[in-house]
């Protein structure tokens, strides 16, 4: 087999009790742990084969992998008709089924398979006389033709479950057959160097009687990514090198393994930098044990230019450039990041990301509201405000929305499931939205979870004490004071039972909450404490995905089982920090912006790297909708104009988003620029409405677009004001590129410039072109 | 005819209004020095080989068209339901239209009538966003919101999985963004990314200087200053490139040369240009921005776009016999029959057989599927304005041309039209037939922004009204 002398070494750990039933040697690697031993160093880079689900979690109670005889319908059937994909959705999982069969999506309902399975198909389909003259088994096994295409063979497993369960006369479970409580899966995260290219998963399932056994054949697998394949028993096959997440499920439940396949690299040294702080540490432990190398630091124009979009959402200027650049301080990154944290736009910047979230537009708050809640957001911001409490007083906010602001945010989402899932989303990092109409299909939570923490949100009511809006049919558009209020009554009904649905928080095991308590306080207390790992660590990651481009968890909302962090231990470590540091959102950036890991330079990746999740060199991101739009501006000196605003207003410092109306005034140019280039409505919680997905009609607007054929063509713009202010070609140009890129044009960039400017024609028109080719130049565009 | 500028609030995703521009000259575009290169990056093919519609004009009746009065009439209903018009025969033995539409009636051999169409909106925007995507609203708004977590316009979907090839667009909707009260959902990509997002046109295909606005640059910019510029953008771009990563795979830069490709090439130009067609061809479908339109379409289809919605008006309309869409209720003490009798019929009659017609001759009808639909029917009994109002329980819907079968009516409503008698099509399945069409299995699953996987039509094909 391909086990060389590279492998890597493993914690102590006794590989005690389970027996493999199904394993057999042609099919799955003989990977027992005197294979794991042989030829294991501890030496090598300090790299590890890290089993952090330890072993010894699997008891010396599991049970060989085979389903017991006679099979239970909720478990082995049910394991079975999944691992065979009957009920996947393009199968009979299908709403409509397939062929006249239907089944629950991925078993999502074992109850209805049953009555379909045993009172709709009476008969032909399944014949408990003659179990192997049944449809269940003849098309599957394609003994007779079947659409799907062959699921299991007469010999498999899944036939013989099948077949033993109809034979038995297809009965129900007795009471006493135990549920599965948990699954894991080991591996939970490998790094596997080549030439290994295998992984095999050990699945478990944990049952409510306390056995445990080992499920690795039944379980079905599902991969994040197309770099592996993973057979029926759970062995991933590397094709390239890279990290991915395995989903591992059994039943209705979920365990995921991340594994990456390391190339050998023989030549590989380690050269990165001394670590910073604890976030380099973590970062550099992986990097080494993926055997890449941290980018370099990145140079000082390219860090000024960084750290003043990402702090402050606008372009240094040209003296803040220069002064940043020929300043000899060694401490000038440090001391740049804490002048940048103090500046009044660094609270119109992160305001704006909270105002994406937390729905500040016009429609349902109104101009007043959504100026107050802006105000509100930016004040909590500028004055450091613990996050921690700017949460709880969202949560707990009530009274009238002009006089007490964060009960906008209330205001913004009118009924239960709505506040319910955005709430969730937001603060927690959750997105229950799949658990409304089944079980989350990749996640712990229920519909009952999902039910009863909307029915937290469900007393929220509205005192409208005027509206004045225009559109008398528009429901979503509110002008005027609101009060928002806890009515006394109220609930949400699960939709399955018709009955209130007891109103809990979510986490594993809660409680309903008492009738008398109030539900908004006391979800203010729970969902903010400090020992909430999923408020903080989502907070946490928050402020990590601004600077660094991309979550530790990613998407940033979707915290779950089978969404692992790409460096877990960092994670934690930020949670605690923030907590340590009271929820202080300067505290935990300057922490970020000083780590090596912030200040690398972007660079080309390697597959792994291209991948993304190592943070071994920075993300280049085009600018965003605001700091784009401001940036032309700020480049070429003429100002912008939204409509409702004085001019001169930057993008950044918008409030809100306007509510368009069909007889308002047209949106300017300015506006419509926005839009184009991903500012979001804001009508959802989620940082997926800003898109920066590049589209056409941007491209065409850099190019001939209206607006940038404005700036560029003012007379008065900085083209204008350099030409009247007697300036040379020579100090035009190397303006605009310490203004455009926070450096001056090299040599060969100079020339080029200077024997266009000198060909005959109109010299501003020249000047004009030269801008152009700034502003378009991708250094320009992106941030990097 | 209505002016586009008329009613001219953009979307969140309409391309921007650009100002009058100077047209360029076709000549000497050559020398920005680039191919044109295919209009997408290919996301997997997923059509199927032998699927009959290559493209499909969608022909939107916003408003809603009453079927008693065009192609279900129920001359055997009671009076205050049925018509107070008459039927006439057709080319096809078994379909009877409104004596209004006689042109219609000889090209009714090569359409499939679906009379059974059916949902349960009553709100213009929640009803058009489901015929505009085949998927059900969350809820009955008469003012539904437009936010990405609803589903894509047809042709976004198409554009997301079988982009066209031709280094033509695959998506092309005018001559207007449509809304009633808010901007209709539905138009435009939404969870699938602006870049699926159609190519939109609001400039009036009726007007002489009608243009694609995206070709044309501002009055200032020659077309050589342009080739400076990319030079000088080119000569920032190369130093980064020397010293560090390009930005590899952020895609704004392949849009560049998307831009300045679609800028010189001179099919796409051609494509818009209606003043290739011979005028006596014009004239026939109609001087007005829908006749023209549907021209265009005619001239895109060949031209191998995908998909081309054409809304028939930017608002619902119903009061006024100059302007508007379907939506006849007698509202301001107006009433339907003259409206119909001096507006919608005549356009309908003037431009859906010549396109039908034009499309056949010219051997595109079988692989060019027109839809004719609006977002419900109208009520069975009249109201006391003699005009009807909204009624999504049954109405019809018009398929021609791209594998349907030609003189076949699907289905059948009750005998005052109001209520499917058998076969009843919901939206869903109508949908999942459009796809079908096209090749695409309307199983295939797109991704929301929330990464659930959602199939993209959420019915079943109608076996039996295809060829």
């Amino acid at each position: 087999m391909e086990f060389g002398g590279h492998l890597l070494p493993i914690p102590a750990v006794p590989f005690s009790g389970v027996d493999s039933g199904y394993r057999g040697a042609a099919t799955r690697p003989p990977w027992t742990p005197a294979n794991l031993w042989k030829g294991a160093s501890w030496k090598t880079f300090g790299l590890r084969m890290l089993w952090l689900a330890t072993v010894a979690a699997i008891s010396s109670r599991a049970v060989a992998g085979e389903a017991p005889s006679p099979p239970t319908f909720g478990i082995d059937v049910m394991a079975a008709l999944s691992k065979a994909g009957c009920n996947q959705g393009v199968c009979h999982g299908n709403k409509y089924g397939k062929g006249g069969f239907k089944l629950s999506l991925r078993g999502d309902d074992p109850q209805a398979d049953f009555e379909t399975l045993t009172r709709e198909l009476s008969g032909r389909r399944a014949n408990r006389i003659d179990a192997e003259r049944s449809l269940l088994l003849l098309k599957p096994s394609m003994q007779i033709p079947h659409e799907g295409g062959r699921r299991f063979t007469v010999e498999a497993p899944e036939y013989r479950i099948l077949r033993e369960w109809i034979a038995e006369g297809m009965p129900a479970d007795p009471p006493t057959v135990p549920s599965v409580r948990q699954v894991t899966v080991q591996p939970e995260e490998a790094f596997l160097l080549e030439p290994i290219s295998t992984a095999a998963l050990t699945v478990t399932a944990h049952f409510s009687d306390g056995t445990v056994r080992d499920v690795t054949r039944q379980a079905t697998y599902e991969l994040s990514s197309q770099i592996a394949q993973v057979d029926s028993q759970g062995v991933v096959q590397r094709r390239e090198f890279g990290e991915l997440t395995i989903m591992a499920r059994f039943v209705d439940r979920q365990a995921a393994a991340r594994i990456a396949f390391v190339p050998a690299r023989p030549d590989f040294s380690w050269n990165g930098p001394m670590p910073v702080n604890f976030i380099d540490e973590q970062v550099f432990e992986k990097l080494r044990t993926l055997r890449i190398n941290p980018a370099p630091r990145c140079d000082d124009r390219t860090f000024v230019r960084r750290a003043t979009l990402d702090l402050v959402g606008l372009l240094p200027t040209a003296e803040e450039a220069r002064r940043f650049v020929t300043d000899g301080r060694p401490d000038k990154r440090e001391r740049l990041i804490d002048e940048l944290l103090e500046r009044p736009e660094f609270a119109d910047w992160w305001a704006l990301k909270w105002g994406d979230l937390l729905r500040n537009e016009e429609k349902t708050l109104d101009r007043k509201g959504v100026h107050n809640f802006h105000a509100w957001i930016r004040q909590c911001i500028a004055q450091g405000v613990p996050l921690d409490r700017f949460a709880r007083e969202l949560i707990a906010a009530r009274g009238s929305t002009y006089l007490v602001p964060a009960a906008n945010y209330w205001r913004a989402m009118r009924e239960p499931l709505r506040r319910a899932e955005s709430t969730a989303q937001v603060f927690l990092g959750v997105r229950l939205q799949c658990a409304k109409c089944h079980n989350h299909p990749f996640d712990r939570w229920t519909q009952s979870d999902y039910y009863g923490w909307s029915n937290l949100f469900a007393r929220v009511s509205y005192r409208i004490l005027e509206n004045r809006r225009r559109d008398q049919n528009d429901s979503h558009e509110f002008d005027g004071e609101q009060v928002v209020y806890m009515a006394r009554k109220g609930e949400v009904l699960d939709p399955r039972s018709g009955a209130p649905a007891p109103a809990r928080f979510l986490e594993d095991g809660a409680v309903p909450l008492a009738e008398e308590v109030d539900r908004l306080h006391a979800l203010a207390t729970w969902l903010t404490a400090p020992d909430n790992r999923l408020f903080v660590q989502t907070q946490a990651n928050r402020i990590w995905y601004h600077l660094l481009g991309r979550g530790i968890v990613n998407p940033i909302d979707d915290f779950r089982a089978t969404n692992p962090p790409s460096h877990p231990k960092l994670l934690a470590a930020l949670g605690r920090e923030l907590v340590e540091h009271r929820f202080d959102l300067r505290h935990l950036i300057r922490t970020i912006m000083n780590s090596h890991t912030y200040q690398a330079s972007a660079g080309m990746g390697t597959v792994l790297e291209e991948q993304g999740g190592t943070f071994s060199h920075a993300t280049v991101q085009r600018l965003a909708a605001e700091p784009l739009l401001d940036a032309l501006s700020q480049v070429s000196g003429a100002p912008l104009h939204f409509a409702g605003f004085p001019p001169g207003m930057r993008a950044g410092e918008l409030p809100g988003v306007r509510a368009e109306r069909e007889r308002d005034s047209k949106l300017t140019g300015a506006d419509q620029f926005l839009r184009l280039f991903g500012k979001p409505p804001r009508l959802q919680a989620c940082e997926c409405e800003r898109t920066s997905d590049p589209t056409l009609s941007q491209a065409f607007q850099l190019v001939s677009g209206e607006l940038i054929n404005r700036l560029l063509t003012e007379s008065d713009n900085r083209l204008g004001r350099m030409i009247a202010g007697g300036k040379s070609d020579t100090e035009i140009v190397e303006e605009l590129y310490w203004t455009a890129l926070a450096r001056p044009p090299n040599e060969s960039e100079l020339a080029g410039t200077m024997r266009y400017l000198a060909t005959p024609g109109d010299r501003r028109g020249k000047l004009e072109d030269v801008l152009w080719g700034l502003l378009n130049a991708q250094e320009f565009l992106y941030r990097r | 005819m209505s002016d586009p500028s008329e009613f001219g609030g953009r979307t969140a995703c309409a391309p921007l209004t650009l100002p009058r521009r100077r047209l360029l000259q076709v000549g000497g575009l050559g020398m920005l020095g680039i191919t044109l290169p295919r209009w997408l990056e290919g996301s997997p093919q997923r059509v199927s080989s032998s699927a009959p519609a290559r493209s499909v004009i969608f022909l939107y009746q916003f408003g809603g068209p009453s079927h008693h009065d065009t192609f279900d009439m129920k001359p055997g209903a009671p009076e205050g339901i049925r018509s107070i018009w008459g039927t006439i025969p057709t080319s096809a033995p078994d379909i009877e239209v409104c004596e209004h539409l006689p042109e219609m009636a000889k090209v009714m051999d090569k359409v499939t009538l679906v009379r059974t169409v059916h949902h349960t909106m009553k709100n213009h925007n929640s009803a058009a966003y489901y015929a505009l995507t085949g998927h059900a609203p969350p809820l009955d708004d008469i003012r539904l919101r437009d936010s990405l977590d609803l589903f894509p316009a047809y042709g976004s979907v198409v554009d997301r999985l079988a982009p066209s090839q031709s280094g033509m667009p695959t998506f092309v909707a005018y001559p207007y963004t449509i809304r009633d009260g808010a901007v209709t959902p539905g138009q435009h990509a939404s969870f699938l990314g602006k870049g699926h997002d159609p190519l939109l046109i609001t400039e009036d295909p009726n007007s002489p200087n009608f243009q694609l606005p995206e070709l044309s640059l501002p009055g200032n910019l020659s077309l050589e200053r342009l080739q400076n510029r990319r030079e000088l953008q080119k000569l920032v771009n190369g130093q980064i490139a020397a010293q560090q990563a390009p930005v590899a795979g952020t895609g704004l830069d392949a849009m560049y040369d998307k831009t300045l490709a679609m800028l010189q090439s001179p099919r796409l130009r051609q494509a818009f240009d209606l003043s290739e067609e011979p005028a006596a061809l014009r004239d026939r479908y109609g001087r007005t921005t829908y006749g023209q339109g549907c021209l265009l379409a005619r001239r895109l289809v060949e031209a191998e776009v995908k998909f081309v919605n054409v809304y028939f008006s930017s608002n619902i309309g119903g009061q006024s016999t100059t302007e508007g869409g379907w939506d006849t209720h007698g509202f301001n003490n107006t009433y339907m029959y003259p409206i119909l009798r001096a507006r919608h019929l005549p356009i309908t009659e003037h431009t859906l057989p010549v396109l039908l017609d034009d499309l056949d001759q010219r051997g595109l009808l079988d692989t060019t599927l027109v839809v004719w639909m609006g977002e419900f029917g109208r009520t069975p009994r009249l109201n006391g304005q003699t005009s009807r109002d909204h009624w999504p329980q049954c109405y019809t819907v018009l398929l021609a041309g791209g594998g349907v079968k030609r003189g076949y009516v699907h289905g059948r409503s009750d005998k005052n039209g109001a209520y499917p008698d058998r076969d009843g099509v919901p939206v869903e399945d109508l949908a999942a037939t459009i796809f079908s069409l096209l090749g695409l299995d309307p199983e295939t699953e797109v991704r929301d922004r929330l990464n659930r996987p959602l199939p993209i039509a959420a019915g079943r094909p109608v076996a039996s009204l295809i060829a």
